[in-house]
């Protein structure tokens, strides 16, 4: 069993990014979490200024009506 | 003496190791000497070499280090333990550690016989002491589930609106009590088959099975002969014996510890609706364990638009979990007997049937409102009218109280219109026998947008509506849903905190329940998570502990507002009495107009007829 398949539904992200733009910010995030190997991620919520972004991404790993793998373990 | 459990009183040396952190221990301590310990609490800031000489000379068999600090903590805590060794008192004296820098882990590294890490009890600590088990059932409470109607008596305190509702639910009651439609016929042939079913009629069971699809949408009625749901999947054998091994492996492990600080109310719901019915039972179970008292099902808004209630345990692929017997078993399944459970039928075609699948399958509570399904979710006026009436006789035949929602408001309608609506629905139910609550939006609606309410803060408009209702009539009041709806983003924190916030106005105003949204609420990217479940739950209990027995001050506003309020409930009453019906009155833009943002629904249309009694 991986670890994933006790992720109940989603795993967060939680970061701040030093960068100029949130575009910069977004596309920083995603790379870090792709690079975690989480598929299909997206921002939740940023917010730019000053230094950076607070950044929060998020990956699903069970979506309703998946095979659960923390179900039957 | 037999059965008594004594033990001898144990000399416990304290030593806070920071420059003036030491609360901590000064709590373990109080509670060490209330047990009949011996102890000596150390001055905070001593060295290392001079606690261990306190440790030599006290003749102490146990030792609480306590360090808040995290810097340097690990060479310290060593250098404690190294020289306690090379003093010969290691092999004497029990060696523990605890303070915000403490990890279990790294007590044991250093040496020591245990450690406490942030958020231990102190009870905890005692029990490590005095060597006999620590349970946590302190923390927790044995629940029982709410009575929401409590003592409210469903008096009104308003004379003149009692008339006018009076006179207004009795035209609506007598009006459908000569209608059906294919929503009540439904309705009824559902009822029968749960009575045939356990009466171990099959024969009777599929006969109704037949009559029932011939009242349903196509593609509801396919579902009856094992034809596949469009968006849906069938959940199978293997995972409902895997949901039910789940459920029991959990179910000793939930102890919910409570939302409410020293209070009864509010009542606490959350919302679920994932989809799928294992995965709701996996969220309900999360907001149980961080002390919800109430769970409401959310389904999805295209299903209530379709004649008839799909078959089988089916998980969705989207959004809102479809309400069918199956599934309301499996969630069932997984809701604790002290949870409120509710199951909403306030909307669409289905609205009757649905309070019957809500009553058989063991469900605490429903909604009901035809105002609001008819002019802001897609149901025809008179259909949902008709069908809303059915639905409080079953509500009443399967004492099931519901509360009566106003999301007209969200729509734009103005929140005297909302209101003059659910007065009429609860005076209806009240005749019928039943036990409403009102459901006021504690919410950022576009009336106040637009005409400036909450311009300068969140409170005064909210307190007024719940004091403008208290003015009319002693009824159960349940804020929804969620509260704070508008004023979240996509900020997890944020957003628990307006959610706690709004919580704790409901909870000085002394409402009887409240629904929370998750931090989630705002964000429209995936389905609501389990984590963000537990943070706003968090943030609730938060702000309930900070409050207590104190409470938000509403500024003068909210009382001019609750005057206004009333009045404006009266004036739109008035105008549904002069119009003579109640379902003219919801198409005639009398409970909200276009404008408004009230757009009187064409689902169901033309399928009431008279009924053949």
């Amino acid at each position: 069993m991986r670890a994933t398949d006790r992720v109940l539904d989603a795993i967060d992200v939680e970061t701040f990014v030093a960068c100029s733009t949130e575009q910069e910010a977004k596309r920083i995030v995603l790379e870090l979490v792709a690079g975690m190997g989480l598929g299909g991620a997206d921002v939740v919520f940023i917010e730019m200024a000053g230094p950076g972004a607070r950044v929060r991404a998020r990956a699903y790993v069970h979506r309703a009506g998946d095979r659960y793998g923390w179900l039957g373990r | 003496m037999v059965g008594e459990v004594t033990w001898m009183g144990k000399k416990i040396l304290l030593a806070p190791l920071d420059p003036v952190h030491d609360i901590g221990l000064k709590m373990i301590n109080r509670a060490l000497i209330e047990r009949g310990h011996e102890t000596v609490l150390l001055q905070p800031d001593l060295s290392p070499e001079e606690i261990v000489r306190e440790i030599a000379s006290s003749g102490c068999e146990f030792v609480l280090v306590g360090r808040t600090l995290g810097y340097g903590v690990a060479e310290i805590l060593a250098r404690v333990a190294d020289l306690a060794d090379a003093a010969g008192v290691r092999r004497k004296v029990k060696m523990i550690v605890g303070g915000m820098a403490i990890r279990p882990e790294i007590a044991a590294e250093m040496g020591y016989d245990a450690g406490f890490g942030p958020g231990t009890p102190v009870e905890e600590v005692v029990a490590y002491v005095e060597g006999r088990p620590y349970s946590d059932q302190a923390l927790t409470v044995k629940r029982t589930k709410p009575d929401l109607i409590g003592a409210h008596t469903y008096r009104f305190e308003n004379a003149r609106i009692e008339g006018l509702l009076g006179r207004i639910s009795g035209e609506v009651v007598s009006w459908c009590g000569g209608m059906t439609s294919p929503g009540v016929e439904r309705a009824r042939i559902r009822r029968r088959m749960f009575e045939a079913s356990r009466s171990g009629d099959e024969s009777g069971v599929a006969a109704l099975i037949e009559s029932y699809v011939r009242l349903c949408d196509p593609a509801v009625g396919a579902s009856y002969d094992g034809r596949s749901v469009a968006k849906t999947r069938q959940i199978t054998v293997a995972e409902k014996a895997a949901l039910a091994a789940h459920i029991e492996e959990v179910g000793p492990r939930k102890k919910p510890r409570p939302v409410r600080h020293g209070k009864d109310r509010p009542v606490v719901f959350i919302q679920y609706g994932t989809g799928c019915p294992i995965m709701d039972v996996a969220h309900i179970e999360v907001a149980e364990s961080w002390g919800a008292d109430g769970v409401v099902h959310f389904d999805p808004s295209w299903a209530a638009r379709k004649e008839g209630m799909f078959h089988g345990e089916l998980a969705h692929e989207e959004d809102g979990s479809l309400i069918t017997a199956g599934n309301l078993d499996l969630i069932r399944s997984g809701v604790m007997d002290s949870t409120l459970w509710q199951v909403r039928a306030h909307r669409g075609l289905n609205t009757a049937e649905t309070v019957v699948l809500a009553g058989e399958c063991g469900a605490s509570l429903t909604k009901i409102n035809m105002a609001y399904g008819s002019l802001g979710a897609g149901t025809d006026p008179e259909r949902l009218v008709v069908d809303g009436v059915e639905a409080i006789k079953q509500a009443v035949s399967y004492g099931l109280p519901f509360d009566v929602v106003t999301n007209e408001e969200l729509c734009g309608v103005p929140a005297q219109k909302a209101f003059a609506s659910m007065l009429i629905v609860a005076s209806m139910a009240i005749r019928l026998g039943g036990k409403p609550i009102l459901q006021p939006l504690f919410c950022y609606s576009p009336q106040v947008m637009i005409e400036g309410q909450m311009k300068d803060n969140y409170v005064d408009f909210n307190a007024a509506k719940i004091m403008a209702l208290r003015s009319i009539m002693d009824a159960p009041i349940w804020p929804g849903a969620p509260i704070g709806f508008l004023t979240h983003t996509e900020d997890r924190v944020q957003a628990s905190m307006t959610t706690a916030l709004h919580s704790c106005l409901a909870s000085s105003l002394g409402v009887d329940a409240i629904s929370i949204s998750s931090a989630d609420e705002a964000y429209s990217g995936g389905p609501i998570s389990a984590a963000a479940r537990v943070d706003t739950l968090r943030a609730v209990r938060e702000g309930f502990r900070f409050f207590g027995e104190a409470s938000i001050q509403p500024t003068r506003k909210a009382e001019a507002w609750a005057v206004e309020l009333a009045e404006g409930i009266t004036g739109v009453l008035e105008q549904v009495e002069r119009r003579g019906s109640f379902v003219g009155a919801l198409y005639d833009g009398i409970l909200g107009t276009r404008e408004d943002g009230a757009y009187p629904g064409r689902s169901g249309r033309g399928t009431v007829r008279k009924a053949n009694n």
